[in-house]
């Protein structure tokens, strides 16, 4: 285990070090002069030339990006020449927002699709199963705008329920019933996209999981159906539903940046396409550099849990 | 004398396939008394595996049919729901399976996979259930028992393994132990151990215990009796010296013969029972050996040979054409 963790801690590091450079260097591919873009196009060639030696764009590219992983690691992103304000204060400021929605949809999700697959795994074929493969099938191919489209005219526009509209954001400090409200149906949309994925995914090990030898040596001691689903059948099967909640948080960001776009929700999806749109590229620099990071150890967490829950994976 | 433990009367086990109905135990009659030991032997697909799990109540729950009977310590297996079923599970009979390299819970401890039984079937205490885990482990001849109480399944050999699930099918003392090749998947000195450790239990607890398999140097030294499977049919029931040296079926002599033996004298050819096991799905009307049988006749084909009793008790076989009884002769 200690050995494993070390490697993958290792790996862990490798990859966030690409990400940086890829961050890095994302600045260098832009079109453009920064020291355009700073001072406007009316300045001298001068102080463009002054402004490019103080920014220290005259140096090697290695110094450069070195000077930037020093400041990145104490935190500091850098400040944007667009807004004047600290880049990683206002990350700071949006990602609450991007954890809060993942983790509301995730409990939502994990809390149905569990006990569906479990249902639907007892009697595969069965009415229950025939519904709820039949709804996952039909939740699967309605992509997220739509739904949060249709959930904000049902819930916001036909039945009046505050902050549920667009533009209604509530922060968590100044009201949580209000905060929770206004995140509400966005989560919701998130949820649905993954409880398909897990459903499925999970029903379809636990219906191989029921099938082994073990289990009918569990039901043989006598125990019951409900201690054999948890405790003999939910344990094994849980590997891949792990794995896969692992790579789909990080694409659950992605949905999540649309359904903030679509309710004005000021979380990181927001800040990155105002950012986008205005040409703030350090703050896009910063929010791609947070995000990557952030996938990359969730990644690694879900991984580590999958260790915890299947020990004969890191034993070889 | 001794009391009767187990009664089966026509069990029949048939499966709903997509390709139809397939007769899997066809009508299963015999006794078994307290502390005996009776063993079942057959090919594979003759249907032993079955009705062990038939008699347990532990066929699958979904497209099976049982008919019949089987009625254990007064409890009418057949026909019982899988909650009254949850009832004799572990305390009257308990199994052990074929293959412990894929019986056991990969993901759970072992010891955790012990001390449940006794929590859930014994209400026993945390602490109890883990004392008594150890001395199960400890019993079933496991080295050092308190350390391999945290082991996984994949940390043991495949001969640990089975004396893990012997443990666990041991911790409720059930009357009964069905034993389904216990040592099919281990290496051939491991066999001799699980099987005299099966011997030793069996005394030590008073159970008693069936012994499915399909090797009659398993059988041979003990069980008091045995019964002979054919497609899913007793074909030949005796005590265990009947059955080996006085047999009347056809069939249990070519599977006699089958059998490798250590005085067999090296390089002689081993021999096989021509054909193969019949498709229970197109069963004909006649002895279903019949087609692989050198003694068949017309009459085989045609017709079902019922058991037959013979002058020794409890001994029957189901032949039209038996062979000449050797009692007697020397």
């Amino acid at each position: 285990m200690a050995r494993y963790l070390t490697r993958r801690v290792v790996m862990l590091v490798g990859i966030v070090f690409v990400i940086s450079v890829g961050a890095f260097y994302l600045i260098h591919l832009l079109p453009g002069d920064p020291a355009v873009v700073i001072l406007g196009t009316g300045d001298s060639p001068q102080n463009r030339a002054i402004l490019f030696k103080e920014l220290g764009l005259n140096k090697p590219i290695w110094d450069q990006y070195f000077i930037w992983m020093r400041n990145v690691v104490h935190g500091n992103l850098g400040t944007s020449f667009i807004s004047q304000t600290s880049v990683a204060g206002t990350i700071r400021a949006a990602l609450p927002i991007d954890l809060e929605l993942i983790v509301l949809s995730q409990i939502l999700a994990f809390a149905t699709a569990i006990p569906a697959a479990m249902r639907s795994a007892r009697k595969p074929d069965g009415p229950l199963d025939r519904v709820l493969g039949a709804t996952s099938f039909t939740l699967l191919s309605i992509p997220p705008f739509i739904i949060i489209v249709l959930l904000v005219l049902l819930v916001a526009i036909k039945l009046q329920i505050p902050h549920t509209g667009p533009s209604s954001y509530v922060s968590l400090t100044s009201d949580w019933l209000g905060n929770l409200e206004s995140l509400a149906l966005p989560a919701f949309t998130l949820a649905i996209a993954s409880f398909v994925v897990y459903y499925r995914v999970l029903r379809s090990d636990l219906i191989a999981t029921l099938q082994e030898e073990f289990i009918t040596l569990a039901r043989s001691k006598g125990l019951s159906s409900r201690r054999i689903m948890w405790r003999h059948a939910f344990r094994p099967s849980s590997v891949a539903l792990l794995g896969t909640a692992g790579v789909n948080i990080g694409g659950l960001l992605a949905s999540g940046f649309v359904v903030q776009y679509l309710l004005a929700i000021p979380g990181l999806g927001y800040t990155l396409i105002a950012a986008i749109a205005q040409s703030d590229y350090l703050l896009v620099q910063g929010i791609v550099l947070v995000v990557s990071v952030g996938v990359i150890v969730i990644n690694f967490l879900f991984d580590f849990i999958i260790n915890l829950v299947d020990p004969r994976i890191s034993r070889e | 004398m001794s009391e009767r433990l187990l009664e089966v009367r026509d069990l029949a086990t048939t499966f709903a396939t997509a390709g139809g109905p397939l007769p899997a135990v066809g009508g299963v009659s015999f006794d078994l008394d307290q502390n005996e030991t009776l063993g079942i032997v057959g090919e594979s697909g003759s249907g032993k595996t079955v009705l062990s799990r038939t008699i347990m109540g532990l066929q699958p729950r979904t497209n099976v049919t049982v008919s019949g009977s089987a009625r254990l310590n007064g409890f009418e297996v057949v026909g019982a729901s899988e909650e009254a079923k949850r009832s004799i599970w572990g305390t009257e009979v308990a199994m052990v399976f074929q293959d412990p390299m894929t019986s056991l819970n990969p993901v759970m401890r072992i010891g955790k996979q012990i001390d449940e039984v006794l929590r859930v079937r014994l209400g026993m205490d945390k602490v109890a259930a883990k004392a008594r885990a150890i001395e199960l482990l400890e019993l079933v001849g496991i080295p050092s028992p308190v350390e391999r109480y945290r082991a996984y399944p994949g940390q043991l050999s495949g001969g640990m393994r089975q004396r893990v699930v012997i443990a666990t099918a041991l911790a409720c003392s059930p009357k009964l132990l069905m034993a389904d090749e216990p040592t099919t998947g281990l290496d051939v000195t491991i066999q001799a151990q699980i099987l005299n450790l099966l011997d030793r239990l069996k005394s030590q607890m008073q159970m008693s215990v069936i012994l499915v398999t399909h090797d009659l140097g398993v059988v041979a030294t003990r069980t008091s009796r045995i019964i002979v499977m054919y497609a899913g049919r007793i074909v030949e029931t005796g005590s265990t010296r009947d059955v080996f040296q006085h047999h009347r079926m056809p069939y249990t002599r070519a599977l006699l013969e089958s059998s490798p033996k250590v005085a067999n004298r090296s390089h002689t050819r081993l021999q096989a029972i021509p054909g193969r096991p019949p498709n229970l799905m197109k069963l004909t009307a006649g002895c279903a050996f019949a087609p692989r049988c050198a003694y068949a006749t017309e009459r085989c084909h045609r017709e079902r040979p019922e058991l037959t009793v013979t002058e020794s008790p409890g001994h029957a076989y189901a032949c039209w054409n038996p062979l000449p009884t050797t009692r007697g002769v020397s």
